[in-house]
């Protein structure tokens, strides 16, 4: 009835359709596969984790026994040093800030200290349009879906999908990625997504805030992922256009994601209780 | 046999790119190696014993990558279609056809992939930084490209070879 190339025709545009309205469905209601990607996660983690355990091991017998072997161990720990204070002074900074405005207005209840698991990352995301790793912790040691991934130079990411052994980080670079963020400095408040070449965007600040380059972003705590007042990054570009009612923020984050080996999960999220009133 | 082969493979390059590739600078913004690999089972092998492989480890793809779920199948699956497609015109047996036959996986592979991010992600633009990624997996893909799909060939042919030696001996005795 039709000729056989039209039929192709056809057939291929309704294919490619049918293509894009299911990839439409995945990419808008996230669907966690617990069975294909528990099993998928299994069969090929414990090989990246052999593997980068061996490049590791191998890594570390040449920078500690051949190459300088004081030296190295002396940089490595003035290297952790540097990174705890670096971590605590920002840490500080926004504890003196929040102290000194919130003091007269609430009743904080004293947190407790998060509990954190420290993890190694095995496997990073074989494409470079998406940025995420596989660490080597899962639901067997306390992780869950959602839970905050940090190291001590600021936030990485959240955990996206957890099996057994092993765990699925989205990267803070990630374009699928947002977190809930403030301007230390003037609290300008904001989303962060992962924008292009390891840089990320803050978004949805409003143009009437003062925000300078330079300027340290960290996390508000209010997305219910990551505890209040870590380090994100901080500001490398700022652009004020004349129309509109956001401005245009990048943020640099504090995080090597290229040197990304060793990360802590935050097992228990702060949450911020309030008194109530008697 | 012919199966355990190809998973045996293309675990080998996906631990490869997600573990080993991550440590050495040079092979940042490297092409996806399961694309070459797709492009050998369209051309080397037959069709029922090439979807099973590109199916589950297009599923396999989709778990331990960040993209939408299904993204890397769909991308098999099309590279598959399309390599399937020119072969009915196009001897690509032919040594120096091979690079252009990959360099055309890696492409479209790539630009399944930016365009699922145009058209899922709100706001997100085409930039420079892209085509830079494009151009340097495309620049990989026609040097090497060829060279592994000549290995999967030549392995292929010694593993089969191997097996049937095997399997010769036992009926022997």
């Amino acid at each position: 009835m039709f000729p056989k190339k039209m039929v192709m025709i056809v057939g291929v545009i309704v294919l490619i359709a049918v293509n894009i309205i299911l990839l439409s469905v995945f990419n808008r209601r996230y669907i966690s596969y617990y069975g294909s990607g528990k099993i998928a996660i299994s069969i090929v983690a414990p090989f990246q984790k052999a593997t980068s355990t061996s490049i590791r091991f191998v890594r570390d017998i040449w920078r500690h026994y051949f190459f300088l072997v004081s030296v190295a161990k002396e940089n490595e720990r003035l290297r952790k040093d540097l990174n705890r204070a670096f971590e605590k002074n920002i840490q500080f900074k926004d504890f003196e800030l929040s102290n000194a405005r919130l003091r007269n207005l609430l009743n904080f209840q004293k947190t407790i200290t998060d509990r954190v698991l420290a993890a190694e990352v095995i496997g990073k995301d074989p494409s470079p349009w998406f940025k995420t790793v596989l660490i080597d912790k899962g639901k067997r040691d306390g992780v869950e879906k959602g839970m905050a991934v940090v190291i001590p130079e600021g936030i990485a990411g959240q955990t996206t999908e957890v099996s057994a052994h092993y765990s699925k980080v989205l990267l803070i670079i990630d374009h699928n990625s947002a977190v809930d963020a403030l301007v230390q400095r003037d609290r300008a408040r904001g989303i962060i997504k992962g924008g292009s070449a390891g840089q990320c965007l803050f978004k949805y600040v409003l143009r009437k805030h003062d925000v300078v380059v330079d300027d340290i972003v960290v996390s508000s705590g209010l997305d219910g992922v990551f505890p209040k007042g870590l380090a994100v990054g901080y500001v490398s570009g700022v652009i004020k256009p004349k129309s509109g009612i956001f401005q245009e923020v990048t943020v640099t984050p504090y995080v090597d994601f290229e040197k990304l080996e060793e990360v802590l999960v935050v097992l228990t999220p702060k949450k911020h209780e309030f008194e109530r009133e008697k | 046999m012919t199966y355990c082969y190809h998973v045996c493979i293309c675990l080998f390059l996906i631990i490869v790119q997600t573990t080993v590739m991550p440590y050495i600078p040079l092979f940042q913004g490297f092409y996806d190696l399961l694309a070459p690999f797709v492009i050998y089972l369209c051309i080397f092998r037959p069709l029922r014993e090439s979807i099973p492989v590109i199916l589950f480890f297009g599923l396999v793809m989709d778990t331990i990558s960040g993209g939408t779920f299904g993204l890397y199948l769909t991308t098999y699956l099309w590279l598959f279609i399309g390599v399937r497609w020119v072969i009915t015109f196009l001897h690509v047996g032919n040594n120096p056809l091979l690079p252009f036959i990959v360099v055309a996986g890696v492409f479209m592979e790539n630009l399944i992939f930016v365009s699922s991010s145009v058209i899922f992600e709100p706001g997100l633009r085409f930039t420079s930084e892209m085509s830079i990624t494009i151009g340097v997996q495309v620049f990989w893909a026609i040097f090497t490209g060829p060279m592994f799909l000549l290995f999967f060939n030549y392995s292929f042919g010694k593993w089969d070879k191997r097996v049937k030696e095997i399997s010769t001996r036992k009926v022997d005795r």
